[in-house]
């Protein structure tokens, strides 16, 4: 039986090709433009919506606040998120698929809602505040939303369930045989993890904390409503660029700095990989 | 299997297990045997990690039922429980929530038809360039979403000013902006299934006499129904929690749900949404049980690993 299976495909190439190269190309032309505001823009192509972003400093500093939030989120992720993974991919019992659909459903849930139920527990007379005041720790309420410490709480709540379930399959693919055989050998809990599992899973940790990093830097939703209007991150900034200012070009612009952004960051670690994998092999 | 990967599995086992010998050979006293204690801590830690997944919406469905007056409605825990938001739910929430479906369930449509035919193309085309064509079929995710809609907002303004047909803020061109967003994901789980599968099986039906349509029908499709499922699933969900995209695809009086309930938060909230976003958490969580019953939360997971 010799289907040509390639001819198949290739009305879906046609379609996500003619989608992604005529979006892309259409706002990449348009950040050429210079912005006039308002919805105009001038009839010449230049840079200078660029030269505006890499000199004005509330810019640069977006851009900044964007980099920096979005790496502690998936630092905070990791953190929080591989003992819970690797307590379920070791897990024997059937609980293991009850803890499995805990993650699951919450990473289903639109994130609007999540960041409401984060909204009301963190608000000034939630759950966390009565307890602080409480208990004496703050006087005034404590609040994440319109701080840095909000929006990082936000991305991390977008990218956790998904960090869990990530890190999961890193961990499904290493034989449970080794970390028995580190016991076995009288190694503490602490120390077979740290020597054995640690350096299995490093290169899926590091893939993985990558994609985190990735969603992180574009995550719009919780960026925006837990910034609360005053922490703007590109993709908060870029819808406002948009919808409050009408500047297309403008948008254009922190949208091709955002993308390029996250390319070359991506591009970056994954060379270091290399390099640090070479390396290794050296020494071994 | 290729041997590369089998050297590469020993020379790692092998590793490994010296790994674990020398991660054994330790100094001090032997093991205190009693209350595994580490394991005790390792069960507190993760369960702060639930409680902060899973207490929001446990927090959204609790306030819901308050039964207090309007503006102190948002309490939790609720002190007067009633249903009483559940029935002021407006009409503009529920117009937003039935869109949301329809949009939702077309788009998991659109991404199989499109998703479908990719995934066998890279699975059983014989296709120079493999490797770029995967990778075309994956970047939608790899552009941020806020990207994606802002593009999009502006292709469509292009392509309304070369032909007088303006799409922003229909239901076709929000369709077309989450159809983009979601077929990766049936292309992901597709693959998944396929790269498993015993093309003897079709070639067996096939020389026993059936036509080609009727082997692709009755014996490729049953097989790879799993990963159909579960990249539905997947499609239909981001479709039906998408905010970036829609927020620039979307019109007034034309919105989905996800970015009525965003407007809702930016600007004045109406106690009722909550009730509306307790029903949405239903019906994610029958969703799942659903998908477990039919498939299996194992498969939709492996399969959903990109």
């Amino acid at each position: 039986m010799n289907t040509r299976w390639e001819l198949v495909l290739l009305p879906s190439l046609f379609f996500v090709v003619i989608l992604i190269l005529g979006s892309q190309y259409v706002f990449l032309e348009g950040s050429f433009y210079k912005d006039l505001g308002l919805g105009r823009v001038g009839t010449e192509l230049d840079i200078s919506n660029y030269v505006r972003f890499f000199t004005d400093s509330f810019y640069l500093n977006t851009l900044w606040i964007t980099v920096k939030t979005a790496a502690l989120a998936t630092l905070f992720t990791l953190i929080l998120g591989f003992p819970v993974a690797y307590l379920i991919a070791r897990m024997r019992s059937r609980w293991s698929m009850l803890l499995l659909a805990g993650i699951v459903v919450a990473t289903f849930v639109t994130i609007v809602i999540k960041v409401f139920g984060l909204m009301i527990i963190f608000s000034a007379d939630g759950l966390i505040n009565k307890f602080l005041m409480g208990t004496g720790i703050v006087d005034t309420p404590y609040t994440i939303i319109g701080n840095q410490t909000g929006v990082v709480v936000g991305l991390m709540h977008y990218t956790l369930g998904f960090g869990v379930l990530l890190l999961y399959s890193v961990i499904q693919t290493i034989p449970r045989s080794y970390e028995e055989a580190a016991q076995i050998h009288g190694a503490s809990r602490w120390r077979m993890h740290y020597r054995v599992l640690l350096p299995l899973s490093i290169p899926g940790i590091t893939i993985g904390s990558l994609m985190i990093f990735n969603m992180s830097m574009g995550a719009f939703t919780s960026a925006a409503l837990l910034g609360g209007g005053r922490v703007f991150t590109l993709p908060v900034l870029i819808q406002r660029t948009v919808m409050l200012e009408v500047k297309y070009s403008m948008a254009g612009t922190l949208s091709a700095v955002l993308l390029i952004t996250v390319l070359l960051i991506n591009l970056l670690a994954i060379i270091l990989i290399r390099r640090f994998r070479a390396a290794r092999l050296v020494i071994a | 299997m290729n041997t590369t990967s089998q050297c590469n599995d020993n020379t790692l086992s092998r590793q490994s297990t010296e790994a674990a010998i020398v991660a054994g050979r330790r100094k001090g006293p032997a093991p205190k045997v009693g209350l595994p204690w580490g394991k005790y801590l390792h069960y507190f830690y993760s369960s702060f990690s639930y409680i902060f997944l899973l207490s929001p919406m446990v927090v959204v469905i609790g306030a819901s039922l308050h039964g207090g007056e309007y503006y102190t409605a948002i309490k939790f825990p609720p002190d007067d429980p009633s249903l009483q938001w559940y029935w002021k739910i407006p009409k503009g929430q529920l117009e937003a929530l039935g869109l949301s479906f329809l949009l939702a369930g077309g788009t998991a449509l659109g991404a199989c038809i499109i998703g479908i035919p990719a995934a066998l193309g890279i699975v059983r085309g014989k296709l120079p360039g493999k490797t770029l064509i995967s990778t075309i079929f994956r970047a939608p995710l790899q552009i941020p979403a806020i990207v994606t809609g802002i593009a999009f907002l502006q292709l469509f303004y292009l392509v309304g000013d070369a032909t007088g047909m303006y799409i922003q803020g229909t239901f076709w061109g929000l369709y077309l902006g989450h159809v983009f967003v979601a077929t990766p994901y049936v292309v992901g789980t597709v693959t998944a299934v396929l790269q498993r599968f015993d093309t003897r099986l079709e070639e067996a039906a096939f020389s026993l006499g059936a036509s080609r349509w009727s082997t692709f029908r009755r014996v490729t499709l049953p097989v790879i129904k799993p990963g159909v499922y579960a990249g539905s699933l997947y499609a239909f969900m981001v479709s039906f929690g998408d905010v970036p995209i829609s927020i620039f695809l979307t019109a007034p009086g034309f919105v989905t749900y996800p970015i009525e309930l965003f407007y809702g938060l930016e600007n004045d909230f109406d106690p009722s949404i909550l009730a509306s976003a307790s029903l949405v958490i239903f019906f994610c969580l029958i969703a799942l049980l659903a998908m477990q019953k039919i498939v299996g939360l194992d498969t939709l997971l492996r399969s959903g690993s990109r």
